[in-house]
């Protein structure tokens, strides 16, 4: 399929850059540096996340393109949006899936961090089959130059994006109130300029909708959806808890969708631009319809789990961190009373 | 995963809590914010057993009336433990009982032994003792204070049962057999609204009833924040239900409450009216002070969420349904809110996530519900707890049904009424001066739906009788139903809403009969009035006496230092006077004779024990004769005025 138009005018990008920039902000805005610290006190949590966002993410992303017989430009985005380290948002979903918040933040964290090593090495190594079909196609339309995957690109696109980040975090430190309003807004502003750029979208290529093959619109829903399944069985098989399980299916599934942006916006550039930046959009829109389903679900799931992890939180609150909590026989399901965060845990960081 | 205990009386639920719930915290008690001291429901048991034994010791026979005096505390619930363990029954009042009370009770309901609960009340009640010729035991609660000559301490009675129960003394086991489900767990006196004390029999059965039948799905993970009085019968049912589910009470009071709420992270919690006007009027406060940007935010999350629920209370069938929805008007709204729902839905599921959470995190964020008891809850409060996703659950209920009637449940949650009857529960609506019946009544359109009139019910929680007053019980209790004096209507989807006292009525000289609880609560809406109450009994107007409040005019630069002071500065007249104009207008639906023609400022606020009872309402004849010399200035006016 062909894209003769450009899908973004200038001021769109104008406005998608300061999407970018204000939920890079937010982001920063709800980070401390005591959550870079609790990485390190949550080592297995956090390693069965990685394994699970940078092992299973690109290579689902990977095969659904493979499977689908992906164009080759969506299944690069494809497989950029796997490479993706998680969204804040998948803090805000964990929260109300009643999964481990802290456990969500860290991991949104240390893969924010760990991005910059892995997005690079991880794309190049999946992309590979499909750099080659494009290089073929544009040779066929008379360019002279292969397409490469702009790696160095990348890499600075990163580094500029987490400028704002640091701002955010600055924020936090000099004004606590300011930084909720940032945090707020910056859910806000998604949400509106996604569904913006649908609007203009529709409005400017109506017929796009139609011209984009079925299969890209499966693959955009799908490889959130196979996000969560995987990660939720992923971490369930190496014997994780629900309330951890929960928050590893969600940051799972949940990519940094304006990270996917920056990076198409300021390392890639047309013929395969605009089609990148269609799937983007598109996967960021499917991810806030599935996660909300996905996060009713568990929310509905993990109750039982939860109020008991609530209740034993608050005896060793107030009842002194030695307290144990002892049920009555039967009460717990099995696979509860082997978990050590119906224990004796740490209070769980709220917001 | 809900689990009830069933069992036929107190000092069974008691016993069979510590066996089913062991080692979990039944009681936390409140040493600094962050510090509690659980006691489990074995040990509570234990001690009780021993407690019983001491009391039993001490010549408390079976079906014995003990006085317990003071408030929520440990030993408090120690206390009754007690006291239904050795089947006896206990005789409970708070800190705040008058002598004259105390006298009435111990005398009225032949108490030998009593628990008082602080140093000051063991003094009072000693120097009372030469009156008391009956009182033969005194016992006090507090462990940190010091007995005199002739009190015990609880601590050393529980220790000499302790002893004795390790010798192999059993005489409680067979106390606990010998509990019949018609003996009285408790003879609580309410002063109420009017007259003299009135000493309320309630039975195990009666109690026993309210456990099985009210509403809500709770397990022992829930923890249930108290506040109210114990010796109340709401807030003693809400404790007895907790144990029933293996839930921890967590002893907090007003003045903690907002901190208490953080740490606690209540699940469930009992209150009255005042509680939310208080929390709602801190809400708001909040959001006010709050960022700009934070304001709109709230604003508008609260509006979608408006949306939203009105949509979705439709397309239910639960709202405040007096009269039936012609179909005609069903076909065409149904479209019109499925479209709204839906339309609002994603706007809602993102402000909801993204901002009243915060809001509800700031009462503990793990309310599941709350039970609001005890007097008429405000509309507009109610609205504002449900439309920010904190369920209030309206009850209604009185002492002398152990107290529920109805209440609203998740599912049926209906605002603006008290929801369905619980179970067993049978409500008529009869006419107060005829008693005919209102409802049910097959010959009036609907079977008599949203006619008002007296409520009267009959069921397993209505109590025994008021102890030693045949004649007043007779009067309450006709043909097994009880007169509850309250107006209400059942509205067509089967709940009950109450409309106010039938005594409060004002009959003005004109004949025109006037609910005053309506306007005086449309009247409190203003932020200038604190409290008020409408007068005019026979006269031929209505008018108000008014505590102004000091804080706002404070606000709007009026120089006063007392709320005294208020009632001699003219402009304060003419704010309130504008105010009540405002509110109370024809255009805002009251009727002509319910106009307010005049009003007084009073020199003083209204207080819990002398003009309020402990839930809150206005002692309607002790203000009147207090400030008697007011309402007669009030009405000189009435032959001079024309209007």
């Amino acid at each position: 399929m062909e894209f003769d138009t450009q899908l973004l005018y200038a001021h769109d990008q104008i406005l998608l850059a300061l999407m970018i920039f204000v939920i890079m902000l937010g982001m920063g805005a709800s980070l401390t540096t005591d959550d870079f610290k609790a990485v390190g006190r949550r080592p297995r949590g956090v390693l069965i996340g990685f394994l699970s966002q940078f092992g299973l993410m690109p290579f689902i992303a990977f095969s659904l393109a493979t499977l689908l017989g992906f164009p080759p430009a969506f299944a690069i985005a494809l497989i950029l949006i796997g490479c993706l380290p998680g969204g804040t948002t998948s803090n805000m979903f964990t929260y109300f899936s009643r999964g481990s918040v802290a456990l969500s933040i860290s991991m949104t964290t240390a893969s924010t961090l760990l991005a910059l090593l892995m997005m690079p090495v991880l794309l190049k190594l999946y992309a590979a089959g499909f750099t080659g079909q494009i290089s073929a196609e544009m040779r066929a339309a008379g360019a002279e130059t292969d397409f490469v995957i702009p790696t160095g690109n990348i890499i600075n696109s990163l580094i500029l994006v987490l400028v704002p980040v640091a701002m955010g975090m600055i924020l936090r430190k000099k004004s606590p109130g300011w930084a909720k309003t940032a945090e707020d807004t910056a859910g806000f502003v998604a949400i509106i300029v996604i569904l913006y750029l649908l609007l203009t979208a529709f409005i400017r290529h109506g017929d796009l909708f139609l011209r984009t093959p079925g299969v890209v619109y499966i693959g955009a829903l799908g490889i959130g959806l196979t996000g969560f399944l995987f990660g939720y069985w992923f971490s369930r098989l190496l014997g994780v808890f629900p309330l951890f399980q929960r928050a590893i299916s969600l940051e799972t599934g949940i990519q940094n969708g304006p990270l996917a942006f920056a990076v198409i916006l300021l390392s890639f550039q047309e013929p395969v631009q605009s089609q990148m930046l269609w799937l983007a959009i598109l996967y960021s829109t499917f991810i806030v319809l599935t996660s909300s389903v996905v996060t009713l679900y568990y929310r509905k799931k993990g109750k039982f789990d939860w109020d008991v992890y609530r209740n034993t939180v608050i005896h060793n609150r107030l009842f002194g961190p030695e307290y144990v909590t002892h049920y009555p026989d039967g009460f717990l399901p099995p696979r509860l009373v082997k978990d050590p965060s119906q224990g004796n845990s740490p209070s769980q960081k709220r917001n | 995963m809900e689990y009830r205990i069933n069992a036929e009386n107190l000092a069974l639920l008691y016993r069979d809590a510590s066996e089913r719930f062991d080692a979990l915290p039944a009681f936390a008690i409140r040493k600094s914010p962050l510090d509690w001291k659980p006691v489990s429901y074995q040990e509570l048991y234990q001690q009780g057993l021993d407690l019983a034994t001491g009391l039993i010791e001490l010549g408390v026979r079976a079906r014995d009336h003990i006085g317990l005096f003071g408030d929520n505390r440990f030993e408090w619930i120690l206390s009754d433990y007690g006291v239904q363990l050795c089947g006896a029954a206990d005789v409970p009042r708070g800190r705040d009982v008058t002598d004259e009370e105390l006298l009435y009770i111990i005398d009225h309901a032949n108490i030998q032994v009593a628990f008082v609960e602080t140093p000051a009340l063991q003094d009072r009640i000693l120097r009372l003792r030469d009156q008391l010729p009956g009182l033969r035991e005194i016992i006090l609660l507090d462990p940190d204070a010091l007995p005199r000559k002739g009190v015990k301490k609880l601590q050393d009675v529980l220790h000499h049962g302790a002893r004795l129960r390790v010798e192999g003394d059993r005489r409680v086991e067979e106390r606990i057999a010998g509990v019949r489900p018609d003996d009285l767990f408790t003879l609580i006196y309410t002063s109420g609204t009017t007259g003299k004390p009135k000493g309320v029999m309630l039975t195990h059965a009666n109690m026993i009833s309210q456990i099985k039948n009210i509403p809500g799905i709770h397990n022992c993970n829930d923890r249930v924040l108290s506040v109210l009085p114990i010796w109340h019968i709401f807030e003693r049912v809400i404790e007895m239900y907790t144990v029933s589910f293996g839930g921890c009470t967590y002893y907090s009071s007003i003045q903690t409450l907002g901190e208490d709420m953080q740490n606690v992270e209540p699940t469930f919690m009992a209150s009255a009216p005042r509680l939310w006007e208080k929390l709602h009027e801190k809400i708001l406060r909040q959001v006010k002070a709050s960022h700009p940007v934070r304001q709109v935010l709230f604003h508008i999350a609260y509006f979608l969420s408006r949306q939203y629920r009105d949509s979705e209370y439709f397309l239910t069938g639960k709202f405040l349904k007096l009269r039936p929805v012609p179909l005609w008007k069903r076909i065409v709204l149904t479209p019109f809110h499925v479209a709204r729902w839906l339309i609002v839905l994603p706007w809602y599921g993102f402000f909801n996530a993204a901002v009243l959470e915060r809001l509800r995190i700031g009462v503990g964020g793990s309310l599941k519900a709350t039970i609001s008891g005890g007097g008429a809850l405000p509309i507009h409060i109610d609205r504002f707890f449900n439309y920010v996703g904190i369920p209030v659950l309206e009850g209604y209920g009185m002492t002398e049904t152990s107290p529920v009637i109805s209440v609203r449940s998740m599912d049926n949650l209906v605002v603006g009424t008290v929801g369905p009857p619980i179970p067993e529960t049978e409500i008529r609506i009869a006419d107060p001066e005829t008693s005919e019946i209102l409802y049910p009544n097959d010959k009036l359109p609907d079977q008599g739906r949203a006619v008002r009139g007296e409520v009267w019910l009959r069921g397993p929680q209505v109590m025994k009788g008021y102890y030693r007053d045949a004649e007043l019980t007779g009067k309450t209790i006709r043909d097994g139903w009880l007169r509850t004096g309250d107006l209400g209507v059942m509205t067509h989807n089967d709940c009950l809403k109450i409309l106010g006292r039938c005594k409060a009525t004002i009959v003005l000289s004109s004949g025109e009969n006037i609910e005053p609880e309506p306007i005086e609560m449309r009247l409190q809406q203003s932020r200038f009035i604190d409290h008020c109450m409408l007068v005019g009994q026979d006269r031929k107007f209505l008018g108000a006496l008014i505590i102004p409040s000091l804080a706002e005019f404070r606000n709007e630069g009026i120089d006063a230092e007392s709320v005294e002071d208020l009632t001699r500065i003219s402009e304060a007249h003419r704010i309130v006077r504008s105010e009540i104009h405002r509110m109370i207008s024809v255009s805002n639906g009251f009727k002509r004779y319910e106009q307010i023609r005049d009003f007084r400022l009073l020199p003083d606020t209204f207080q819990v024990g002398r003009e309020l009872t402990n839930l809150y309402k206005i002692k309607r004849h002790e203000v009147e004769s207090k400030f008697n010399h007011v309402i007669g200035d009030l009405f000189s006016s009435e032959k001079s005025r024309k209007f």
